[in-house]
C-alpha cells in the first residue's frame, strides 16, 4: 500500500511536446493517497496527454511523471497491476460479450476465475449492467459501453485510478451514482485522477487542476478556485462554469 | 513471462473469432473451397530442372544424347563422374532427376538395329526421379524421350524409371500441402493484422499495454490462438483432400502439423509487423493482396518454380510459402523428416525468427509512439 506521506501521482515541471507543439507544458502536480483530483479545461488542453504520461503510455519530453512513487514509463513494471486506466475512447473489445471483456481484463491482472466472477457481479450491478453479461459489446448503447469500459478499469480493485472522462455521455442520475462510488473508493484509500468536461463535477473533486494550452492556470479545492475567480472578477462567482470562464479568460489576457 | 497471461490473450483471441460468424465460416470453409477449386492441374513451361547425367558408356552416341538433353531448356544438365549413388544425388545434392547410361548401352542399341526386331537385346537407361512433384517428373520423362528420338536410327530404348519415393504421385497429392500452407498463412496473417489494428483503433491496445501483459506474452497469445486455428484448418484440408480427391499421404501427419504450426507462427509475426504500417482497418485491407498474390504465383504452389520465368525466380525465394511448400511436400508426400529438407526447414525457421523478432521490436516502438 501507499505510505500516507507519499504522493500517488506526482509530476515536477513535466513537459510533453509533439514536434514543436507543447501538449503538456511544465506541469507540476501532487495527489496524495485517497484524493479525487479532477483535471478540467477546454478541449485540447492536454488532459489526456497528462493522464497518458502517468500511465506510461508516453514518455515525458522533460521532467518526470511518477505513479505510486515510480517513474513512468521507465519503472512501470513495478506498478503495472496497482493502477487502473480508462482511456477516453470506449476501449472495450466490441466483438466480445460484456462478461468476456471483464474475464479477459481480470485474467491479465492475475485474478482467478472465482474472484473475477465475484467482482463481475459486483461491478456490473453497480454499473446497471447486471443483465447484460452475455450481450456483445458492439450492441450496447454508447453509455452502456462507457460503463463497461469503466468496469474494466475498476475490476481488479487497483490502488490508483486514471480515468479519462469516465462520466461522459451518462445521464445525471447515473453520474451521481458514479460519483457516490468514486467517493466510496476514495474513502477506502484509493486515489483517483480523472478528467472531465462537466464543470459541475469539478465541485465533487477534492481538488481541481484547471488546464489550458498544456499549462495549469489554477489549482485548488473548488472553494479556492471560486474565491480566486471572485477576486479576479471583482464579484462573487458562485457557478463553477463562471469560475472556469473567468479564470481561462484572465489567463488568456495575461499571456 | 507468465503462461496464464499468454493463455488469457489466446483465449480472448479465440473467443473473438468464435463470436464472428463470418470469420469463423471463412476460416473453415476457405480451406475446403480452396482445396476443391484449386484441385485442377496447372502448368507452365518448365525450365531449368536440375538433372544429373552419369555416363558409364561414354561413346559418341551417348555424347550426342547428352548434347540433345543439354539443348532442352527444360533442363539444367550436370554431367557427373560415374559411380555415384543416384538416390544420394537426389536427396542430398538437390538434383530432381538422375539419368544413368550403363556401359554397353551403345553396343546394345546398335545390336538391336542390326539384328532387327527379333532380338531382345535393347539399350537400357536408368532414370531415377523425384516423383513428389509430378509435373517435374513428367517433364523429365518427356524430355528424355525426345532426346532419344533425336538420336535417329537405333533400337528402342528401355527407360527404367525408378521413382525414389516408391509410389506414383499425382498433382493433387502434392497440391494439398500447398493449400494447407496457403490457407494457414492467409488466415493467420490477415486475422492477426486486422485484430491488432482493431485493438489500436479501439484503444484496447493501450489498456493491454499498461497492464502486466508483456510484449512477448501478447505475441505468444496470438501465436497459440492461430496455431490452434492452423491445426483445425489443416485437418479440413486433409479431410477434403482424402474424401474428395483421395489424396495420398506418405509421411507423418504429426510432422506435417508441426511444420504447419511453425508456418502459422511466422505468419502471426508477419501480421503483427504489417499492423504497424496500418492505422485503420481499411488501410490494413491494402496488405491482403500483398500476402496472397505472391504466395499463389511464386511459391511453386500452382506450377513448379522451374516454370517461373528465370527473371522472377529469385522473388520466389522471398515468399515464405515457397519454403512451407518444400517442407510440407517433403514431409507429407516424400515421407521425409523435416530436417531432411534443410532448405524448406531453414527458410521457415528464418521466417519465424525474423518476423517474430521484428514484430516485437515494432510493438515496442508502436506503444512508445502510440501517443
Ligand atoms: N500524438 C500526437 N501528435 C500530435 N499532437 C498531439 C498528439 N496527441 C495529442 N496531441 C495534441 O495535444 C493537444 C492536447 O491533446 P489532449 O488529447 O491531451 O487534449 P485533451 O485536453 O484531452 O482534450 P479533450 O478534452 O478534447 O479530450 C491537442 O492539441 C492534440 O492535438
Ligand atoms: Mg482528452
Amino acid at each position: 500500500m501507499t505510505s500516507p506521506c507519499e504522493s500517488v501521482f506526482s509530476a515536477r515541471d513535466v513537459t510533453k511536446t509533439f514536434g514543436a507543439f507543447r501538449a503538456v507544458d511544465g506541469v507540476s502536480i501532487d495527489v496524495p493517497a485517497g484524493e479525487i483530483y479532477g483535471l478540467v479545461g477546454p478541449s485540447g488542453a492536454g488532459k489526456t496527454t497528462l493522464i497518458r504520461l502517468f500511465c506510461g503510455l508516453a514518455a515525458a519530453t522533460h521532467g518526470e511523471a511518477r505513479l505510486l512513487g515510480h517513474a513512468m514509463p521507465g519503472d512501470r513494471r513495478a506498478v503495472e497491476s496497482r493502477f487502473g486506466y480508462m482511456p477516453q475512447e470506449k476501449a472495450v473489445y466490441r466483438d466480445l460479450s460484456v462478461g468476456e471483456n471483464l474475464l479477459f481484463f481480470g485474467q491479465i491482472y492475475g485474478m482467478d476465475r472465482q474472484r473475477i466472477a465475484r467482482r463481475t457481479t459486483e461491478i456490473l450491478s453497480l454499473m446497471r449492467l447486471g443483465d447484460r453479461v452475455r450481450q456483445r459489446a458492439d450492441s450496447l448503447s454508447g453509455g452502456e459501453r462507457q460503463r463497461l469500459s469503466l468496469a474494466c478499469a475498476l475490476l481488479h480493485e487497483p490502488d490508483a485510478l486514471l480515468l479519462d472522462e469516465p462520466t461522459i455521455g451518462l445521464d445525471p442520475a447515473l453520474r451521481a451514482q458514479f460519483w457516490d462510488h468514486f467517493h466510496a473508493l476514495s474513502k477506502g484509500g484509493r486515489t483517483i485522477l480523472l478528467s472531465t468536461h462537466y464543470l459541475l463535477e469539478a465541485e465533487r473533486c477534492r481538488r481541481v487542476g484547471l488546464m489550458q494550452a498544456g499549462r495549469f492556470i489554477a489549482e485548488g479545492t473548488p472553494a479556492e478556485l471560486r474565491s480566486a475567480a471572485a477576486s479576479r472578477a471583482g464579484r462573487a462567482v458562485p457557478d463553477m462554469e463562471d469560475v472556469f470562464l473567468v479564470l481561462t479568460a484572465s489567463s488568456e489576457g495575461a499571456s | 513471462m507468465s503462461l496464464r497471461r499468454i493463455a488469457a490473450v489466446a483465449e480472448r483471441v479465440l473467443r473473438q473469432l468464435r463470436h464472428d460468424r463470418r470469420v469463423l465460416v471463412f476460416m473453415l470453409v476457405l480451406p475446403a473451397v480452396a482445396m476443391i477449386l484449386f484441385g485442377y492441374s496447372f502448368s507452365g513451361d518448365i525450365t531449368g530442372v536440375r538433372v544429373a547425367f552419369v555416363d558409364e558408356d561414354d561413346t559418341d552416341l551417348t555424347q550426342t544424347l547428352r548434347d540433345n538433353l543439354r539443348a532442352d531448356s527444360a533442363f539444367r544438365l550436370a554431367e557427373l563422374p560415374v559411380g555415384q549413388d543416384p538416390e544420394q544425388l537426389l536427396l542430398e545434392a538437390g538434383y530432381q532427376a538422375v539419368i544413368r547410361i550403363p556401359d554397353k548401352f551403345t553396343s546394345l542399341y546398335y545390336a538391336h538395329f542390326a539384328m532387327g526386331v527379333a532380338t531382345s537385346a535393347q539399350g537400357r537407361i536408368d532414370l531415377t526421379l523425384d516423383e513428389s512433384d509430378p509435373q517435374i517428373a513428367a517433364t523429365v520423362q518427356k524430355g528424355l524421350a525426345d532426346a532419344l528420338m533425336d538420336l535417329g536410327e537405333g533400337g528402342p530404348v528401355d527407360v527404367q524409371v525408378k521413382d525414389l519415393y516408391g509410389v506414383e504421385v499425382r498433382f493433387i497429392d502434392s497440391f494439398a500441402p500447398a493449400i494447407m500452407g496457403l490457407v494457414v498463412a492467409l488466415i493467420s496473417t490477415v486475422l492477426t493484422l486486422l485484430s491488432i489494428v482493431r485493438e489500436k483503433v479501439d484503444g484496447t491496445f493501450a489498456r493491454v499495454w499498461v497492464s502486466p501483459v508483456r510484449r512477448a506474452e501478447f505475441i505468444l497469445g496470438y501465436v497459440v490462438a492461430f496455431g490452434a486455428v492452423a491445426l483445425v484448418q489443416s485437418l479440413v484440408v486433409l479431410s477434403v483432400g482424402k474424401l474428395v480427391f483421395g489424396i495420398l499421404i506418405n509421411g507423418s501427419i504429426a510432422w506435417a502439423f508441426l511444420c504447419v504450426i511453425l508456418f502459422a507462427i511466422g505468419s502471426v509475426g508477419l501480421g503483427t509487423l504489417l499492423s504497424a504500417l496500418a492505422q485503420t482497418e481499411s488501410q490494413a485491407v491494402v496488405f491482403f493482396p500483398l500476402v496472397i498474390v505472391p504466395s499463389v504465383l511464386l511459391s511453386g504452389m500452382m506450377w513448379p518454380i522451374q516454370a517461373i520465368p528465370p527473371l522472377l525466380r529469385p522473388l520466389s525465394y522471398l515468399v515464405p510459402l515457397t519454403y512451407s511448400n518444400r517442407l510440407l511436400r517433403a514431409v507429407m508426400v516424400k515421407g521425409l523428416a523435416p530436417w531432411q529438407e534443410p532448405v524448406g526447414l531453414g527458410g521457415l525457421l528464418g521466417f519465424v525468427v525474423l518476423t517474430i523478432a521484428a514484430a516485437s521490436l515494432i510493438l515496442r516502438q508502436r506503444a512508445r509512439g502510440a501517443e
